[in-house]
This record gives C-alpha cells, sequence and structure tokens, in this order.
C-alpha cells in the first residue's frame, strides 16, 4: 500500500511539475514578434549604388564626389 | 591661395605605391619611400635574412623582435580577434602548400593539387610580450594580408597633417585634401571623398594562377577561398582596419558581407 502511495505521490509530482512549468514559459514569453536580427542590418542612412560588377554602398560619413580621384584602392 | 599637391610613385612590396602631401617638399615623400623599402625588407617572407623569415624559423622560444615587428604581431592579434578568427596571420603553411612560395613577379606559382590545411587559431600558436615573440612549431607567419594597411598608417601620420598613403591600393587618408573638401579616392567604380580614413580591397582576382589556385586563404579551410564573392573593397577608419574589414567581408560570402560591413565599415563594394 505504502509503495503505491509512494509512486501516485511521485507520478502526481511530476505532472504537476511539468504542468506548471509549462504555465510558467507562456505566461513568461518574450515578444514572439521580435526581429532576429540586430538593427544595424539596415545601415540606416546608407545609400545603395548599382554599379557595373558589384554595388557600392556609402555609409553617411562617405560622400559621393565629381572631382577626379587622385588615387583609388584596387586590389594588387 | 591653396597649397601644392605633391605626389611621388614608385614600386615596392611588389606592387605600386604612391604618396601625396599637401604642402610637404618632395623629399619627404622619397624619405617615405625609404621607410617603405627599409619595413618591407625586414617584413616579407620572401627573404631569408628578413626580420619575420627569422621569427618564422625560431619557433617554441621567446625571440627579440624590432618594435615595428612587435606592432604589427599586436595588430593582427587584435584582427583575428576582430575578425572572429578569419583573418589569420598563421596562413604561411598553408600559402605554401597551395604553391604560393615566391614573389608572383618573380616566378608564377605551380598549381599543385589542393590538400586542405587548416590555419590553427591564431592565438594557439602566436604570443607577443614587449620586445619579444613566440611561434609555436609547425606555425609560420605571413603579413602579406596586413602589413600594406599598417604602413600606410604609419606613412600617412608621418607625412603629416594633410597627407595620403597608398601602397597596392590599401590606402589611408588624413587631412582636408588638395582642395580642402576632402581626398578624392576612386572606389568601385565611383569617386569616394576620405577624410581622416582608410580604404582597402581584398580580391580573389589577383594573385592567382589558376581556376583554383590564388593567394587568399579560408583559414577554416586552409584552401583557397570560394565564398561567391570576388572584390570587396571597404572604407574604415583606418587602413588596416579596412583591410581586415575587407577580407572579412570576403570569407563571409554575399550572404553575411552586407550586414558585416554595415556593422563595421563606412563604405563597401560588393563584387560577386
Amino acid at each position: 500500500m505504502r509503495t503505491v502511495i509512494l509512486k501516485a505521490g511521485a507520478t502526481v509530482l511530476t505532472v504537476a511539475a511539468t504542468a506548471l512549468s509549462a504555465l510558467y514559459v507562456t505566461a513568461h514569453l518574450k515578444n514572439p514578434a521580435a526581429p532576429l536580427q540586430p538593427a544595424v542590418l539596415s545601415a540606416s542612412g546608407a545609400t545603395t549604388l548599382s554599379a557595373p560588377g558589384g554595388t557600392l554602398t556609402l555609409g553617411p560619413s562617405v560622400q559621393p564626389s565629381t572631382a577626379h580621384p587622385v588615387t583609388s584602392t584596387y586590389a594588387s | 591661395m591653396p597649397r601644392k599637391l605633391e605626389a611621388h610613385h614608385f614600386e615596392a612590396l611588389g606592387t605600386n605605391c604612391s604618396l601625396f602631401a599637401v604642402g610637404l617638399p618632395t623629399g619627404r615623400l622619397l624619405e617615405g619611400e625609404f621607410w617603405v623599402r627599409r619595413i618591407g625588407a625586414r617584413l616579407t617572407r620572401f627573404s631569408p635574412d628578413s626580420e619575420l623569415s627569422r621569427f618564422n624559423a625560431s619557433p617554441g622560444r621567446w625571440t627579440e623582435i624590432s618594435p615595428e615587428l612587435e606592432s604589427l604581431l599586436g595588430e593582427s592579434l587584435h584582427a583575428f580577434d576582430m575578425s572572429s578568427g578569419l583573418v589569420n596571420v598563421a596562413v604561411l603553411p598553408s600559402l605554401q602548400a597551395v604553391g604560393y612560395t615566391r614573389p608572383m613577379a618573380e616566378r608564377q606559382p605551380i598549381a599543385t593539387e589542393l590538400r586542405a590545411r587548416p590555419v590553427p587559431p591564431l592565438r594557439d600558436v602566436l604570443a607577443v610580450r614587449p620586445g619579444a615573440a613566440r611561434l609555436e612549431p609547425g606555425a609560420g607567419i605571413d603579413l602579406g594580408g596586413i602589413a600594406k594597411g599598417w604602413m600606410a598608417d604609419r606613412l600617412r601620420d608621418w607625412l603629416g597633417p594633410n597627407a595620403l598613403a597608398n601602397l597596392g591600393g590599401d590606402l589611408s587618408a588624413r587631412g582636408m585634401g588638395p582642395v580642402g573638401d576632402g581626398w578624392p579616392v576612386g572606389l568601385g567604380g565611383a569617386t569616394v571623398v576620405l577624410r581622416d580614413q582608410g580604404a582597402a580591397t581584398s580580391s580573389v582576382r589577383r594573385r592567382r594562377w589558376s581556376a583554383e589556385h590564388h593567394h587568399l586563404i579560408d583559414p577554416r579551410t586552409g584552401l583557397p577561398a570560394r565564398t561567391g564573392l570576388e572584390e570587396v573593397s571597404v572604407v574604415a577608419a583606418n587602413g588596416v582596419e579596412a583591410e581586415v574589414v575587407a577580407k572579412t567581408a570576403l570569407l563571409v560570402g554575399p550572404e553575411v558581407a552586407p550586414a558585416y560591413c554595415a556593422a563595421h565599415a563606412l563604405a563597401w563594394w560588393l563584387s560577386p
């Protein structure tokens, strides 16, 4: 008889703990609509220009110019 | 009255170099060339007598090094951290394994069978302390991917408040340029204006000797990188940072590079 009571008690405790945990997690769910990517991905303020062979993106601190370049960055 | 723009062009480090400065005598730019040649001779892996080669040949013990090599090795560790391990100067054994054993100008490397030789994490094989450094046995350092940007930054500062140093496309600009609105520089087919900034290009289109063999090793595989990007140019706070960001962006590939550049660069050119 005592064994049966112990088994039943353990089962009730386990089920209760599982149910309470599930309720707690559901009640404390973080915003499910939160973005998975950081906001920096949008590169706010950046300008993207299409050019033959690739894309050029300029952040707000780099300005385009119509002046003749004195030199260039290139692969060497 | 605007001051005169002085320019000096020369070949060094296996590539073309240009120095520009406003209001400086030409002799000062010539001194800059001498400095490039002197430091370049110390840092090349192609000469057995260079300081870098002697360091590579002394693994397993602390070796005295010059302040310049100490600074560059420290910068290399920083680049390794900043790129999450993708910019790794311990790439020398992998470069040699794919056949890049001599300067390209001297002889085209032979396209050998590609064998994966993953690069060890830099912090596992390199330690630096004031005046000395230690390399673990089996490791080797190649500074080709970081030295030009580092040198351009130092040259720029040494040349004065309004100067630009371009060492093989890795460049560093300081001041307001020849007409006072910054230094106009070509980047990805456009012209942008740099003020106290650096720019660099990483590409697998140059230093290439077969469809599969080129100089840019992906440390994750130890093989020439194949990521879907062939060329990346970047503007960043200085030359060495631009070099590190450009190389990292190329290695992470076209899916991640825009986000990585948005977080680390001021402007960027991505070419598949």
